[in-house]
């Protein structure tokens, strides 16, 4: 826990929402908290939307379109 | 051993944000042991920046890489090349490694990534404490093995100096008074005595009042 806790400093560091990772311990018998976790875990992605990453790399995608397209 | 600890990262995005290249570079001896410069460290620095790099939208590449030692030509064998191609460096060794690369790559720019902060040791786990400010004339065998260099707030080599509070410095009460510990020391060995004696003046040229010291092997 530690090491995530490490990881989501990173993360705030580089203004990535901290929230984006989570660790679980789980045994191979709690198959129905595993689908409450995937359900919860999957709400909350869904309500942040697309990490700052994804948004910056999908504009530059877009002008390499744009400009590819005009060239 | 000399121990770092890392800037903040908006210090070294700063530095760093203008080149076109950079290759982070750990150092896996000293400040690896403190977590903060190491081969590990720098993979982890190199991802952050990118990061930042992305959001911001600079171009940027940034690699990683790393060596055992910034301060020996030998170690820079494998990675001298790749080095030589590079339009910057960001070293993460101590202060030495970063004025190394310096001198040998004399056109590359070199960025320091940590703080060289002391000498020191682990006396337990996550935990770094300075030791010695290699003062060039060693007094630890007159101390019982504790340095009024390092380990006294105030310096002092006929202590302590009437500040200390049930074995605490009035700095703080998290620092241990050194003059303190050298009595319950040499108390310990049995020799006592020693701290009768009174210290002359010590000969602070031989530290960094001297100017930069250097030291040669005789036969090399």
């Amino acid at each position: 826990m530690k090491r995530v806790a490490k990881v989501k400093g990173y993360l705030q560091l580089v203004g990535i929402d901290p929230r984006r990772v989570e660790f679980y311990n789980l045994s191979a018998a709690q198959g129905p908290r595993w689908a409450d976790i995937c359900t919860e875990f999957t709400e909350r992605i869904n309500s942040l939307g697309p990490s700052p990453i994804a948004i910056a790399l999908q504009k530059k995608k877009a002008n390499t379109t744009v400009e590819t397209q005009a060239a | 051993m000399i121990v770092g600890e890392q800037k903040p990262f908006e210090e070294i995005w700063d530095m760093v944000k203008g080149h076109k290249q950079i290759t982070v570079l750990g150092c896996n001896t000293c400040v690896s042991v403190c977590h903060q410069g190491g081969s590990k460290e720098a993979e982890i620095l190199a991802s952050l920046l990118r990061m930042r790099a992305t959001q911001e939208e600079v171009e940027i590449i940034i690699e990683n890489d790393g060596i055992e030692r910034q301060c020996e030509h030998p170690f820079f064998d494998k990675i001298s090349d790749n080095l030589q191609g590079s339009e910057s460096v960001l070293s993460l060794a101590c202060g030495i490694g970063v004025q190394f690369i310096a001198g040998k790559y004399p056109s590359l720019p070199v960025y320091p990534a940590l703080n060289t902060t002391f000498l020191g040791d682990v006396p337990a786990e996550g935990v770094f404490m300075e030791k010695c400010q290699a003062c060039g004339d060693c007094v630890l065998g007159i101390t019982g093995g504790i340095c009024p260099v390092s380990r006294c707030c105030k310096r002092i080599f006929n202590g302590p100096c009437g500040g200390s509070t049930n074995g605490k410095c009035e700095i703080s009460k998290d620092i241990d008074c050194a003059w303190q510990l050298v009595v319950d020391r040499l108390e310990a060995l049995g020799k006592l005595d020693d701290y009768e004696k009174i210290t002359p003046v010590k000969d602070w040229s031989k530290d960094r009042s001297g100017g930069p010291r250097t030291f040669k092997l005789e036969g090399f």
